[in-house]
């Protein structure tokens, strides 16, 4: 099969950009300089392209029920593996399905998106080459069927991150760089030894295909999926029941921190606020996701019973999270900072989606990273925005942009509203699953169904932080209107053509997917059904209704 | 696996077995005779004939040259390394050098003697095998060689040189300096090849001795800064007393087994299991030996003179400090815990294990945490050389753990294999990146003092190519993939996870339920060293904000002093340090075979 990751999603983007910034590293500031609008547009029209054969994998799929619809559980799509490490069993192995598809689409349409929304900013000949070597990471981190090839991309993602925070952020980039650098490494390195100690009790009665000559394991996701499936049917937990709560637990850290899920969310308000926009829009928009992502791909399709013996844990931390972001959002002055809390309050959707163990609500969370990704780079292109032309992101700080900015201030109402699940729009679609996959839930543990209470009120709270915020921002002042005092008296600008074009993108998207959801929704569906159909019933039964 | 060749020395197939140590031998006497060479004439008394000697006089224009000494002692050191790879490449023959080879037609074997080579015998008890050569000791030889090579490279333009057009003999006293520093690092790679051959403990005491005397002097060498002389002296006294401690402890060993061969100690470690417990005597002995080692190691807490003494260092001494040297203290541990004295324990394990997994996780622990605190760059790698060595100790802990049940002798022998590979992979790795830190230090101290973390600032704004290899040694010291200090760390990790887990996926597939209790507790020094890891991250961090987003400050502006040399090397090391992450798999077949041929009874079990 003609291999289309490895090399072009993957492999191009990471060598292109290391070389763009080596050639560039060693020349003067004044050549530089001259060489930034090039790199731009090489960088932009690299990164269109990268889209145009991401989309182009979806058009062949759309509608056609062999594609990524309807494979069934633990095969993919464009599967290649080439040996890496003999001796241990490391390959390198890309695929896709409906799991890892949507993210890979997503993260090549929000490359080209942030290269726009971020056209006039002064960032200099780095700042291009960083993003697409972010942006080949995380395909990596999709695309990897093999775990440490996984964690390799896993970790790659944290440089150019780290770079970008460091380089271009705000006042306490330092502090805020140096957490996030550490705070998820730490919880990976935890990730690392729970993924080694996995690889050594798979222990196949005679060696899997891919093994290792040196230690008879594999490293390959696909063949430990299958190993771990075989065990678990047998009646038996794979690897022991208390052995695979304790790595379902460390892997589950690893993704919770990068989730971020309270209480380990304290990075993301820090890494946001002080993140440039480019970087804000590609960590909330498919950054966090990855932890998500990983969820998914590794302790879920291991270990159902460990999930389901830390359901309620699950539940609770996404309940935790949902409540506590939103709450804490209310009391936020800074528009970035309560942009992040609102992610931390979504990814919390997403935490209490899996933790139903419906297949409505894992394909609800699917939809709601793919949704949140499309949104929340919107919201942190708005706040950029904010900041690029107003230099402030004070909320009280200015009144009645409307009149002034009118492009941003639709702009914003726009993605304020998108976020707050305004129904048409695509995270109103993710939402109302999860509270219906939630409702199943409720009443398959037979449980009160007051619990939704909850999570409904949370909505309210959602929709008060963001229309209150808008009505301080946009609308308040009557006819007068409050520049922030940070213009000092300079005319009050309105958003230029780049940045209108890359929010257009985004809203045209949010539209899109909110009025026809079932154009990634169904291949969601169908994964999460063969899942469950594959994994989850045999193993445990006719779970919760199975609905 | 070849059969191992008998050799006497100075007959048949010697020059062959030492090769590489010989080319350092000849070079150590080109380095010594050819710089006196002049036009020195003698005149036969009486008469009018002068008769050219060549020892001193007007010397000749090309070994005036006050690089001379740097050129021969690189060729030598870089011929010895080829010479070894050159041996790997071709298949090792392995050879042991014994003190007496009795050919068995002139004087018959008597029983009991060994037949070797097809023609000859040897005598237990009366030879004495001295020298080892296979795949272990050459890998080290590889690592030494590798390492002193890169040194002496980096070192060239370091010392200061007087005026070449100056050819005579009192040119030669000013320019001594250049010739002295790498007649010692000569002398202090053969002692770490004699270190690494050593088939017999007073051998290798000897080569021990002669490197470490070799590098307390080249550590003092730095003596245009204060630091240099306090940080050898302190550096001398304390190395000297462990030494002292290690020699106490071996003249015990003595005492005890009337021997020194290793061979003949291991046989008598396992016959001295009574039950009533192990002889109090030998456990002493092994805990001095083990401060000696541990001193080389820099393992806490004998570890207090390191800091000082990398910091007083030119650094490229430094570097050989933390990679060759705790290459050699390695070697030591190796052939000491688990050649000699690894008889089990009650509960199966060797019985120096529960001592040497503490130490494991205080010098792991101490280092990174004294690392965070320090501002000084060349103590904070010194530190971080500490934490490393906690590492490997920690992997030496898990052979050790290692379970000696029969019936799981297949899994132990496996995992043994296992973590002395990854820790040979790491001594290997190490020597690119950490070396590599050290050399970028050592462009920037050749242009002013480096003893505050600020005199890196800014240097990606006036040299990039040097942050960028700066920022690669950090992260790959770090252990962030996908550079080769992740690979050693992954392998660590794995090591010492197969051991711990041992046959436990066997018991999981007859349906028993295990927790990680079960495991055995080394699976925590595992977990101690993936946190530790995490610390570290801290710190190596720190230098890349302060490379990239501080600017440059004080005198210290614009490019540094070109010195091609020195670059060169630190490209190698970028280089090495990129691909041994990307595609480690031959260097992981390399290690692996060094880490068998160390224990045969691991592989055939």
């Amino acid at each position: 099969m003609q291999d289309l990751i490895s090399m072009p999603l993957v492999g191009f983007p990471i060598i292109a950009s290391l070389i763009i910034m080596g050639t560039i590293s060693n020349m003067s500031e004044e050549v530089r300089e001259k060489l930034v609008n090039p790199i731009r547009w090489a960088v932009l029209i690299f990164s269109l392209v990268l889209l145009g054969l991401t989309t182009t994998m979806f058009y062949n799929f759309f509608g056609d029920l062999n594609g990524f619809e309807g494979i069934a559980f633990n095969t993919y799509e464009y599967h290649i593996r080439y040996n890496w490490v003999e001796s241990l069993g490391i390959h390198w192995s890309v695929g896709l399905d409906a799991l890892s598809f949507p993210m890979v689409w997503l993260t090549t349409l929000l490359l080209p998106v942030t290269i726009i929304a971020t056209w006039n900013e002064k960032n200099g000949a780095f700042y291009h080459p960083l993003l697409l070597l972010m942006g080949g990471a995380l395909i990596g981190v999709f695309v990897a069927l093999d775990l440490f090839m996984f964690y390799v991309f896993w970790e790659l993602t944290l440089i150019p991150m780290f770079f970008l925070i460091l380089k271009w952020g705000g006042e306490d980039r330092k502090y805020a760089a140096q957490k996030f650098f550490i705070y998820t490494f730490t919880a990976s390195v935890v990730m690392l030894l729970g993924l080694v100690t996995l690889y050594f009790l798979q222990n196949p009665l005679e060696p899997l295909a891919h093994s290792g000559t040196m230690t008879g394991r594999t490293f390959d996701i696909s063949s430990i999926v299958s190993h771990a499936h075989q065990a678990n049917m047998g009646g038996n937990w794979f690897l022991g029941a208390s052995m695979q709560k304790i790595i379902f637990a460390m892997l589950m850290l690893g993704f919770l921190v990068k989730l971020p899920a309270v209480p380990f969310h304290t990075w993301l308000p820090d890494a946001h606020v002080q993140a440039p926009t480019g970087g804000s829009m590609l960590l909330a928009g498919v950054m966090l996701k990855m932890g998500a992502y990983g969820m998914f791909r590794l302790p879920i399709a291991l270990f159902p019973h460990a999930l389901e013996y830390f359901q309620l844990v699950l539940m609770a931390i996404g309940m935790v999270s949902l409540v506590w972001g939103s709450i804490v959002c209310l009391g936020q002055t800074n528009l970035k900072k309560m942009v992040a809390y609102s992610s931390v309050s979504h990814m919390g959707v997403i935490c209490i989606g899996i933790a139903t163990m419906q297949p409505m609500g894992w394909a609800a969370a699917l939809f709601m990273m793919f949704a949140h990704g499309i949104i929340s780079p919107h919201l942190f292109a708005v706040c950029g925005a904010f900041k690029h032309h107003y230099h402030s992101m004070e909320i009280g700080s200015m009144r009645g942009m409307a009149k002034h900015s009118p492009w941003l201030a639709t702009s914003m109402m726009f993605a304020w509203m998108a976020s707050l699940g305004l129904p048409l729009l695509a995270g109103f679609v993710a939402e109302l699953m999860v509270l219906i996959a939630l409702w199943h839930f409720l009443v398959a543990e037979g449980w009160s169904v007051l619990w939704m209470v909850g999570p409904a009120l949370v909505l309210a709270v959602t929709a008060a932080y963001y229309l209150w915020s808008m009505q301080r921002t946009i609308f308040e002042g009557g006819d007068e209107t409050q520049p922030p005092a940070s213009m000092d008296g300079q005319p009050i600008p309105d958003i230029g053509n780049h940045e209108k074009l890359a929010m257009f993108v985004l809203a045209m998207f949010t539209i899109l997917f909110g009025v026809m959801p079932w154009i990634a929704l169904d291949m969601m569906n169908d994964w999460s059904i063969q899942i469950f159909e594959g994994l989850i019933m045999p193993i445990l039964g006719n779970f919760n209704g199975g609905v | 696996m070849s059969e191992i060749i008998y050799v006497q020395p100075f007959d048949d197939n010697f020059t062959t077995a030492l090769l590489p140590e010989l080319i350092l031998v000849a070079g150590l006497f080109a380095l010594i005779i050819i710089p006196n060479l002049g036009k020195a004439t003698f005149r036969v008394p009486g008469t009018q004939i002068r008769l050219p000697y060549f020892l001193g006089g007007e010397r000749y224009s090309l070994i005036s040259n006050p690089r001379l000494p740097s050129w021969i002692a690189v060729t030598t050191l870089l011929l010895a390394f080829v010479e070894v790879i050159m041996n790997f490449e071709s298949g090792l023959q392995r050879y042991m050098i014994v003190s007496e080879l009795l050919p068995t037609t002139i004087n018959g074997a008597t029983a009991g003697d060994i037949l070797v080579n097809g023609g000859s015998h040897i005598v237990p008890g009366s030879s004495k095998e001295l020298l080892l050569i296979n795949d272990f000791s050459r890998l080290f030889e590889m690592i030494f060689f590798g390492a002193i090579s890169l040194a002496a490279i980096a070192s060239m333009n370091r010392l200061q040189s007087f005026d070449s057009s100056d050819k005579s003999t009192n040119a030669l006293y000013n320019n001594r300096r250049q010739a002295d520093f790498y007649i010692l690092l000569l002398t202090a790679a053969m002692g770490m090849a004699i270190v690494a051959l050593a088939q017999d403990l007073f051998v290798l005491f000897l080569g021990l001795e002669l490197a470490s005397f070799s590098s307390y002097v080249l550590v003092a060498f730095h003596k245009e800064s204060k630091e240099g002389t306090e940080g050898g002296m302190k550096y001398f006294i304390v190395g000297s007393v462990a030494s002292g401690v290690g020699l106490y402890g071996l003249s015990m060993l003595y005492l005890w087994a009337g021997t020194l061969q290793l061979g003949e100690l291991s046989v008598a470690f396992d016959a001295a299991m009574a039950p009533q417990g192990f002889p109090a005597l030998p456990l002493i002995a092994l805990g001095f030996i083990l401060v000696g080692f541990g001193f080389k190691v820099s393992a806490a807490p004998f570890h207090f003179a390191a800091p000082d003494a990398y910091a007083g260092a030119s650094s490229p001494v430094a570097g050989i400090l933390a990679t060759a040297s705790k290459a050699m203290g390695i070697i030591g541990l190796t052939r000491m815990l688990l050649i000699v004295a690894s008889p089990e324990s009650n509960d199966g394990s060797a019985i120096w294990l529960v001592a040497l997994g503490i130490l494991s996780v205080v010098t792991m622990t101490w280092g990174n945490i004294a690392a965070l605190g320090s501002d000084n760059p060349k103590r904070m790698l010194a530190y971080s050389s500490v934490a490393h060595a906690g590492y490997m100790l920690a992997g030496l802990t898990a052979i050790g753990a290692w379970n000696w049940d029969p019936e799981l002798a297949g899994h132990g022998g496996d995992a043994a294999i296992m973590v002395m590979t990854a820790i040979l992979f790491h001594l290997v790795v190490l020597v690119c990146f950490k070396l590599g830190a050290f050399l970028v230090l050592s462009i920037l101290e050749s242009e002013g003092e480096v003893s505050k973390m600020s005199s890196l600032r800014g240097l990606s704004k006036r040299e990039p190519l040097l942050a960028v290899s700066m920022f690669i040694f950090m992260i790959s010291l770090a252990g962030v993939p996908p550079m080769s200090g992740f690979m050693s760390k992954l392998l660590m990790i794995m090591g010492i996870v197969k051991v711990s887990i041992g046959n436990m996926g066997d018991a999981l597939s007859n349906g028993d339920i295990l927790s990680i209790g079960d495991a055995h507790w080394v699976w925590w020094l595992a977990l101690i060293m993936v946190l530790n890891s995490a610390i570290s991250m801290f710190y190596y961090l720190r230098v890349i904000v302060t490379m990239y987003f501080h600017e440059p400050e004080g005198d210290r502006q614009g490019p540094l002093p070109i010195g091609w040399q020195v670059r060169t090397a630190i490209f190698a090391c970028v280089v090495a340090s990129v691909f041994f992450g990307i595609n480690a798999d031959g260097l992981i077949e390399l290690c692996e075979m060094a880490a068998n041929s160390l224990n045969y009874s691991w592989a055939s079990q």
